[in-house]
C-alpha cells in the first residue's frame, strides 16, 4: 500500500484541533482500518502516508500530510499547506470548539493557500453523535451551508465505523483526476 | 552556568571551533578555521601578494600554502579563544563537538584532505552515473545527459558572484529543461519512468555535488549570519525541557534516550552530506528515530501533533551546524517536486516549521508568563523539570550503566547456576550410567564356553563315536522319525554355532545352549 516517497501526485494538507479526529483518518487513510484501542502494530508513525488510486484507468498516488493541531503552531502551519492540492479541515460533530477552529483554518487555506486549494469540510466521530452523553452540536444544515458558502464540500464521517472515511479519500482522487482533466483541457 | 545545561553537555575546548582569528565567530575547515569574514580578509591579503591568474580558484591555491599570517597571531587568537572559552564556557551538545573538533583540531593536514574528500566524493558520484548511464544501453542519450550536465556546471561555474536567486532559478529551470528534454527526444525514448526517474535524481546528486563549494552557503548571502543567529538562539535556549514543548518523550523509559540520540546524530549528520537526497535522507532518519521514541514512550504509534514538539525537542538539543545554510541548500537548489510532496518532502518541511518556530519562540508560545520566560533566559532560574532526577548527564549514565551491570549480573549468575546444574547433571548420568551397566552386567554374567572343535567326519568313523551315533538311516524308509531325526542333528549344530558367536552377549539362558552345545562335542 505505501509507495516510494519520490512517486506522489497530489498532496493533501489534513488541518483541524488537537484531537479533532485527524490523526484517526490518517490512520484509516494508511492501514484502511479504525482500531479503537490504538494499538497499530504495523506503523511507527501516522503523519504522513501516500497510498495509490485508481480512478478511470488512472493511476494516482496521494499524499496525505497530517499537522501539528496546537494553536501554538499555528503561525507555521502556511508552510504545510503550500503547494497542496486540497486541505481537509476537520472538527468534531460533537464539539463546537473544534467547529469554530475548523472555520478559521478555512478561512486561513482560502487567504494564505495557494490558488485553487480545495477545501474540504470534514465532521469526525459522526459514531458519538447517536450515543448517549454525547451530543450533536454543529447541524448538519449549519456546515453545509457554511461549506457551500466557501465552495466547500462537506462530509461527515467516523474513523471508528469507518463511514464515509474510504468514500472521502475516494472522492478527492476523483475530483483530483478530474480537475486534472479541465486544467488540460483548458491549456489546449 | 545553570545545572540544566550542565547535565546535557560537556565542557570543550571551544578554540577548536571558534574563527582563527578570535573574532569570536565560528570557523569551518573550508575557509581554513577562519569565518568568513576574516576568511575573506585573509584570502584579499594574500590575493594582492601573489599574482591574480593563481586566484581563480579560491580556496584550491589557498589550501596548498600554509597560512602566510605568522604564528604569533596564532598564538594571540589560542590565548584569546582560551580567555574567551574561560569567561563565557559556552557550550555546544557532544554529538556537534565530536563532528566538528576532529577536522579542526587537525587544522593543516585536515584542510588538504577535505580537497581530497570533494574531489573522491566527485569522483565516486561520477562513477556511479557514468556507470548507471552505461546500464541504460543507450549511448546517445546518455551522451546527450552528460553534455548537457557539463555544459551546465561550466555554466554555474562562470557565474559564480550572481545572486543565489538566479543560481536557484537556473537550477531549477535545468531540471525542468532536462526533464523536457528527456520527455520530448526521440534519443531518450524506450525508457521506462523508473529508469527516467533514476536519470533525473543522479543528474541532480551529481550537478549539486560537483557545485556544492559554489551553491552552499553562497559568500553573496547572509546564509552564514543566520547560521550564526539560530545557533546563537539554540543556545540561549537549552533550559526548555520536553515538558515545556509538551513533548510526550520519556527519557527514562526503555531504550528512549538511545533513539533521541541516534535522532540527534542523524540531523547532526545531515550537513556532512552533499547531495539534498542524501541531506533529506538524514532528515528522514532522523525523523523516524523520532516517531520510534514516541511510539516507545506512549506505547501508540505518535500523530503529527506529538511529532513537530518532539522534533523542536531533538533541534533544540542537537543544534545542527549550519542549520540554514542547509534548509536554504535544499530549498533553493533540490528538485522542487522532491519537497512539494513525498515522504522526505514532509520532515523537510516539518523541520522548516522547527526552525521558524525556535526562530520566533517566545513566552506565549510556551504559554508561561513573560518574567518566568526572561528569567530563564537570563540563566536567573532553571525550569523545574520533574523527570530530571540527575543533576548531570555523567550521573545519569553511571547509574544506568549500573542497573545494567546489576542485570547483567543476575544473568551471569543465573547462567552460573545452570551451567553447576548442568555439571551435576552430566555426573548424575555418568553414576547412573555405570549402576546400569553393572545391574545388566550382574544379570547376564559374562560366561566363556569352551571353544568349539570342527568335528572331523571321516575321523569319525574310525572312533567309538560313530558306534554311539544312531544307526544310518536307510534310504528306503519313508517316515516321520527318519525324516526328522536328520533334520534335528544340523539344527542343533546351527543353533550351537550362533549361541557361541553370541556368547559375549546377553543370552537369555546360558544353561539351555550349555546343554545343546554339550550335545554336540562329546568330547
Amino acid at each position: 500500500m505505501m509507495v516510494g516517497p519520490d512517486k506522489v501526485d497530489l498532496k493533501v494538507v489534513l488541518l483541524g484541533r488537537e484531537y479533532s479526529g485527524k490523526t484517526a483518518l490518517a490512520h484509516r487513510y494508511l492501514l484502511q482500518k479504525f482500531n479503537p484501542h490504538m494499538n497499530y502494530q504495523t506503523t511507527v508513525g501516522a503523519a504522513y502516508g501516500a497510498r495509490k488510486f485508481e480512478v478511470d484507468k488512472q493511476t494516482i498516488f496521494m499524499g496525505l500530510w497530517d499537522t501539528a493541531g496546537s494553536e501554538r503552531y499555528e503561525c507555521m502551519s502556511h508552510v504545510y499547506y503550500h503547494g497542496a492540492w486540497a486541505a481537509l479541515v476537520c472538527f468534531e460533530l460533537i464539539d463546537r470548539e473544534s467547529w469554530l477552529r475548523a472555520r478559521h483554518w478555512a478561512n486561513e487555506v482560502m487567504t494564505r493557500g495557494d490558488e485553487g486549494c480545495k477545501i474540504y469540510l470534514i465532521g469526525t466521530k459522526a459514531d458519538l453523535v447517536t450515543e448517549p452523553g454525547t451530543p450533536r452540536k454543529i447541524e448538519y444544515a449549519t456546515a453545509k451551508s457554511y461549506a457551500d458558502d466557501i465552495r466547500a464540500k462537506y462530509i461527515e464521517t467516523s474513523s471508528k465505523t469507518g463511514q464515509n472515511v474510504e468514500e472521502m479519500y475516494c472522492m478527492i482522487a476523483e475530483d483530483y483526476v478530474a480537475d486534472m482533466a479541465k486544467k488540460t483541457k483548458g491549456e489546449n | 552556568m545553570s545545572r540544566i545545561t550542565k547535565s546535557k553537555t560537556i565542557k570543550i575546548d571551544e578554540s577548536v571551533l571558534l574563527c582563527k582569528n578570535g573574532c569570536g565567530f565560528y570557523g569551518y575547515p573550508a575557509w581554513k578555521g577562519y569565518c568568513s569574514k576574516c576568511w575573506r580578509e585573509v584570502f584579499s591579503k594574500e590575493s594582492q601578494q601573489h599574482d591574480a591568474a593563481k586566484q581563480k580558484r579560491g580556496v584550491q591555491p589557498f589550501g596548498r600554502r600554509q597560512s602566510p599570517q605568522p604564528a604569533p597571531v596564532d598564538a594571540f587568537s589560542k590565548f584569546e579563544e582560551k580567555k574567551k572559552v574561560q569567561s563565557e564556557k559556552r557550550k555546544q551538545t557532544v554529538r556537534s563537538i565530536f563532528k566538528k573538533s576532529p577536522q579542526n583540531t587537525l587544522q593543516e593536514p585536515m584542510a588538504e584532505k577535505s580537497v581530497r574528500k570533494v574531489s573522491a566524493e566527485i569522483q565516486q558520484i561520477g562513477e556511479e552515473f557514468a556507470d548507471f548511464l552505461k546500464s541504460l544501453r543507450k549511448p546517445e542519450a546518455a551522451l546527450d545527459a552528460s553534455k548537457q550536465l557539463k555544459y551546465f556546471i561550466e555554466k554555474i561555474q562562470g557565474m559564480p558572484d550572481s545572486p543565489v536567486e538566479d543560481l536557484s532559478e537556473s537550477v531549477v529551470n535545468f531540471y525542468q529543461s532536462l526533464s523536457d528534454r528527456i520527455h520530448s527526444k526521440s534519443i531518450y525514448k524506450g525508457l521506462s519512468q523508473e529508469s527516467v526517474d533514476l536519470l533525473m535524481d543522479y543528474a541532480e546528486k551529481y550537478l549539486l555535488i560537483r557545485l556544492y563549494r559554489v551553491l552552499f552557503c553562497p559568500l553573496t548571502t547572509d546564509d552564514e549570519d543566520k547560521d550564526l543567529a539560530i545557533q546563537t538562539r539554540i543556545r540561549s535556549l537549552h533550559w526548555i525541557n520536553v515538558h515545556l514543548l509538551d513533548a510526550q518523550i520519556d527519557e527514562q523509559q526503555g531504550n528512549v534516550a538511545e533513539l533521541i540520540e541516534k535522532a540527534i546524530t542523524s540531523i547532526i549528520e545531515m550537513d556532512t552530506m552533499k547531495a539534498p537526497q542524501q541531506k533529506l535522507e538524514c532528515i528522514v532518519r532522523c525523523s523516524k528515530s523520532i516517531f520510534e521514541c514516541l511510539r516507545v514512550s506512549k506505547g501508540a504509534p505518535a500523530s503529527a501533533d506529538e511529532f513537530l514538539p518532539a522534533l523542536i525537542y531533538v533541534v533544540l538539543k542537537a543544534n545542527p551546524p549550519f542549520l540554514q545554510s542547509n534548509i536554504q541548500f535544499i530549498t533553493r537548489f533540490a528538485n522542487p517536486n522532491r519537497l512539494m510532496s513525498g515522504e522526505a518532502g514532509y520532515y523537510f518541511t516539518n523541520l522548516c516549521c522547527v526552525v521558524s518556530f525556535i526562530e520566533n519562540l517566545n513566552a506565549d508560545s510556551l504559554s508561561m508568563p513573560q518574567d518566568e520566560f526572561d528569567r530563564y533566559m537570563s540563566g536567573e532560574a532553571v525550569p523545574h523539570d520533574p523527570t530530571k532526577q540527575y543533576s548531570c548527564e555523567g550521573l545519569r549514565l553511571m547509574h544506568q550503566n549500573l542497573s545494567s551491570l546489576g542485570e547483567l549480573r543476575s544473568q551471569l549468575e543465573c547462567l552460573m547456576a545452570e551451567a553447576l546444574q548442568l555439571q551435576q547433571d552430566n555426573v548424575d548420568f555418568k553414576e547412573n550410567f555405570k549402576r546400569e551397566i553393572g545391574a545388566v552386567m550382574l544379570r547376564t554374567p559374562l560366561v566363556l564356553k569352551p571353544r568349539k572343535v570342527k568335528v572331523n567326519i571321516d575321523e569319525e568313523e574310525d572312533s567309538d563315536v560313530s558306534s554311539r551315533l544312531p544307526p544310518p538311516l536307510m534310504p528306503e524308509v519313508v517316515g516321520v522319525g527318519g525324516i526328522l531325526s536328520q533334520p534335528m542333528i544340523s539344527c542343533n549344530t546351527q543353533s550351537s554355532d550362533f549361541n557361541e558367536s553370541n556368547n559375549n552377549g546377553h543370552s537369555p539362558d546360558p544353561v539351555e545352549f550349555g546343554e545343546f552345545s554339550s550335545h554336540d562335542n562329546p568330547l
